[in-house]
């Protein structure tokens, strides 16, 4: 069941739009990640959606409530929308409790409410401290309480974690998406961390130049993107000239199936270092040219006799060495573009 | 992700200003401009006389004046300033902080105090010299400090570069430095020339006849009021073009970014010239007035006059006077701060600029245009308070407008959007959020307002209710008579209460809280 519906929204700043007709449907209690280069229009969508920017065309609902058209705009304030935007932006002048109490009507219930949204995000002992004695993690944990506690209908969250450093950034968001999945919070997550958008979000939307590209479950975006600039942009990428007839392609490293049949001729190749095996019985022979060490895995450099350079990822502990002797083969269906 | 920054950023909010607050703001706008506006009407209606009433001599004589005293303040202003900021930025100077205050100082002494204190010092004083030397010594900080700003702020190793491919130091300051610092300079020194023009207690008490002081004789002496007004177009006339010509002659230099700070020189005897002028302004322009006045002060014939309750009276309008202004002038700069701190576009550059014209004004000008306002418009407003403190309010709004405008700055407006989808209406979320924050700035827009109104003299003298009076307006009484000792309790206090709100102004900036 679909609870928010964006369609058709476009949002010009000067001319050009920087959203051109987003489509994007998300059902309730859901997770979806909008994944995109930074410019692409990421955060407008967002602002469209929280009611910050109007809309030129199209339409924004969320349940049965329409909220954006370009006749009709609700106030951020009556939509309901909860928001956590890049940067800490938590109240200077207030108190972590005051922050969280923040959007709550004023009343008895209203402290009790912070404290247990501050529970909820592990922050149960610093409710009466300044932003300024928190820490950036501690800082976002407070801003998505805050945004949680008046139980909006929908999540809005802007980059919430690029300003922390990596490995704060890795824990804080597992803990964040858990939460959000027990609360049953319909959320939208921007991003421009291919890694987070796939291992956090129940459906990923890839965006480019104000448009969605392709809407699916990581495993889609990732093992199916919708064309080259897609496939490139999710994930590593080996690509390798082809003849396609039907799902039947010929390559330069032996004859592989194609995952779709796009039309017979001349297409692009592309497949992903993993798919790459360097230790089969057949294949095209090769040697190791490098090695990308990267601890639990590692990107291999490999020239085959053909002289066509290809990168593989190879798991640990075996790792080849530079020098080494392989046998290149493609262990699954790999994709065809249209050249 | 330059267009999301600019978005999304701290300052800068999408789309066109609401049409109240527009609305607001131009009606502000509006008000500030009344005097300028109906100075205009008033002179044309002098028609055909105006030309022959202007090119009498002695009209000729004291626009002369008025340009050669501007003139030569601004030329001596630019070498002394180019020379202290100079040696501020660039030299080894023991205790600089301390002598950074010490080349701020003289911005605290209005002039006419200045002049007073030397004529204490020196009664004989009259004419161009002491005026021109009173009024240096007065604006140099406002070149010195620029200078010395973008000095550090810019990197010392072009000079280095320029010295190394043999260049003499002469030379190189003119051709690398001097283009970098150039705009600076002459933005201090635009501020001294139109700070000369407008001047009048100083050269009143000076008894050097200038455009100012020929306006306020024609009103008050003769009630000339068609000449007086003829005067102040010529005035104001002058202040734009002295504007119109910094602006052509001020070319923006592309800044070189540095991260390294300019390399500084110790101090040797071939600087002795460039220390001269960092000691000299604070010495001729604070240390000696003040002396003056406090030798004055603690004479014992002095302390045996002190009319007590009049010094105490006069203290209290002053007071009073002060706090009126800096609560109206404050909130009028609200609207107009808000414009432009949080949107752009043409109107929003229209209300601001229409609003610094203040900035231009000669107080003089004010206040006599305000007489003629308020007695063609609404006579029950002459000589009232009101208009006095609307006087206050036009001089003194680009100030406020700066600082309330520097503190809504420092609110992202990303803020006002986290409250508005926490379910919090837009004005509720300025309530709640932008005034708690932006408070100091007011509070420091208040007190500036405050301490330029008791200083304020001319567009006082003009404007005032009969019987009340303010320390400066006692001061320029006493001086004028030449009852220097008389005098000396109202200069004292006008240096403390002055000092008071400065105090207040130091303290709340070191205690500002940070936002992160």
């Amino acid at each position: 069941m679909t609870w928010v519906d964006v369609s058709g929204a476009t949002v010009r700043f000067s001319r050009a739009p920087v959203l051109d007709e987003v489509n994007l449907q998300v059902s309730r209690g859901e997770v979806v990640a909008v994944l995109g280069p930074s410019g692409c229009g990421k955060t407008t969508l967002l602002r469209a959606i929280a009611g910050h920017l109007p809309l030129d065309a199209g339409r924004v609902s969320v349940g049965d409530r329409v909220l954006s058209t370009p006749a009709r705009h609700i106030r951020p304030e009556k939509r309901g929308v909860g928001w956590v935007p890049q940067e800490a932006s938590l109240f200077p002048h207030l108190t972590v409790r005051e922050n969280i109490a923040y959007g709550l009507r004023a009343g008895a219930g209203s402290s009790a409410r912070a404290g247990e949204v501050a529970h909820l995000v592990g922050l149960g002992e610093l409710l009466d401290r300044g932003p300024h004695q928190l820490s950036g993690g501690q800082g976002q944990r407070v801003a998505l309480a805050r945004a949680l506690a008046p139980r909006p209908d929908l999540l809005l969250l802007d980059e919430p974690f690029a300003a922390l450093d990596r490995k704060l950034r890795a824990a804080l968001r597992v803990d964040v998406v858990e939460l959000l999945r027990n609360q049953h919070t319909t959320a939208l997550l921007v991003t421009h961390d291919q890694e987070e958008a796939l291992s956090l979000a129940d459906r990923v939307a890839v965006m480019r130049d104000g448009k969605v590209l392709q809407v699916g479950t990581p495993r889609e975006v990732y093992e199916n993107p919708v064309d080259r600039w897609t496939a490139d942009f999710i994930g590593e990428t080996v690509e390798l000239p082809g003849k396609l007839s039907g799902t039947r392609l010929e390559t330069p490293i032996g004859v592989l199936r194609a995952l779709h049949a796009v039309g017979d001729g001349d297409v692009r190749v592309i497949l992903r270092p993993e798919w790459l095996r360097l230790s089969g019985d057949t294949g095209v022979a090769g040697r190791v040219q490098s090695v990308q060490y990267a601890g639990h895995d590692a990107l291999v450099q490999v020239r085959t006799e053909n002289g066509l350079d290809l990168t593989a990822r190879t798991a640990a502990p075996f790792f080849p060495s530079p020098g080494d002797s392989v046998t290149v083969s493609v262990h699954r269906s790999v994709l065809a573009y249209r050249s | 992700m330059t267009v999301q920054m600019k978005r999304s950023g701290a300052a800068s909010r999408v789309g066109r200003p609401p049409l109240g607050l527009a609305a607001t703001g131009l009606a502000v706008a509006a008000l500030a401009v009344i005097p300028l506006a109906y100075l205009i009407v008033r002179s044309a209606e002098a028609g055909s006389s105006a030309a022959a009433a202007l090119l009498r001599p002695r009209v000729i004589e004291l626009l002369m004046n008025s340009v050669m005293l501007a003139a030569a303040v601004g030329a001596a202003c630019l070498v002394l300033g180019t020379a202290s900021g100079w040696v501020l930025a660039r030299t080894r100077l023991p205790l600089r902080a301390a002598w950074l205050v010490l080349a701020t100082l003289p911005l605290a002494v209005p002039s006419y105090l200045a002049a007073y204190g030397w004529l204490v010092a020196v009664p004989t004083l009259s004419g161009f010299w002491p005026s021109w030397l009173v009024l240096t010594m007065a604006c140099t900080p406002y070149v010195t400090l620029p200078v010395a700003t973008a000095l550090r702020s810019s990197s010392g190793q072009l000079e280095a570069v320029a010295r190394s491919l043999g260049r003499a130091p002469l030379h190189v300051f003119a051709t690398v430095t001097w283009p970098r610092i150039a705009p600076s300079a002459l933005a201090g020194v635009l501020i001294a020339v139109l700070y000369s023009l407008s001047d009048f207690g100083a050269v009143a008490m000076l008894r050097f006849q200038t455009l100012t002081w020929g306006i306020h004789s024609a009103y008050s002496s003769s009630f000339d009021r068609t000449l007086a007004a003829l005067l102040s177009v010529v005035l104001v006339l002058l202040a734009v073009v002295v504007v119109v010509v910094e602006r052509r002659l001020r070319r923006q230099v592309p800044t070189a970014p540095s991260r390294s700070p300019a390399p500084t020189v110790p101090l040797r005897w071939s600087l002795t010239p460039l220390l001269a002028a960092l000691v000299a302004v604070p010495v001729l322009g604070v240390a000696i007035p003040m002396a003056g006045l406090g030798t004055r002060l603690f004479q014992a014939e002095t302390l045996r006059q002190v009319d007590v309750e009049g010094l105490l009276v006069a203290t209290g309008s002053t007071l009073a006077l002060g706090a009126a202004a800096a609560v109206l002038t404050v909130l009028l700069s609200l609207p107009v701060a808000t414009l432009a701190a949080r949107y752009s576009g043409r109107l929003v550059g229209l209300v601001e600029s229409l609003s610094f014209v203040g900035l231009a004004l000669p107080g003089i000008v004010v206040g006599l245009s305000l007489v003629f306002f308020t007695l063609a418009v609404a006579p029950a407003l002459y000589q009232g308070v009101a208009a006095l403190v609307f006087a206050y309010a036009v001089l003194f709004l680009p100030r406020a407008v700066g600082s309330v405008r520097a503190g809504l700055a420092l609110v992202p407006g990303r803020l006002l959007d986290v409250s508005r989808s926490l379910g919090v209406g837009s004005i509720r979320s300025w309530i709640r959020v932008t005034v708690p924050l932006a408070l100091p700035s007011l509070g420091v827009g208040a007190c500036l307002v405050a301490i330029s109104t008791a200083k304020e003299l001319p567009a006082t003298l003009l404007l005032r209710p009969t019987g009340i009076s303010t320390l400066a307006t006692e001061l320029w009484a006493r001086t004028e008579v030449a009852e220097f000792g008389a005098a000396a309790p109202y200069a004292a206090m006008l240096v403390l209460v002055a000092a008071v709100p400065a105090l207040l102004l130091s303290r709340g900036a070191t205690s500002r809280r940070e936002l992160p």
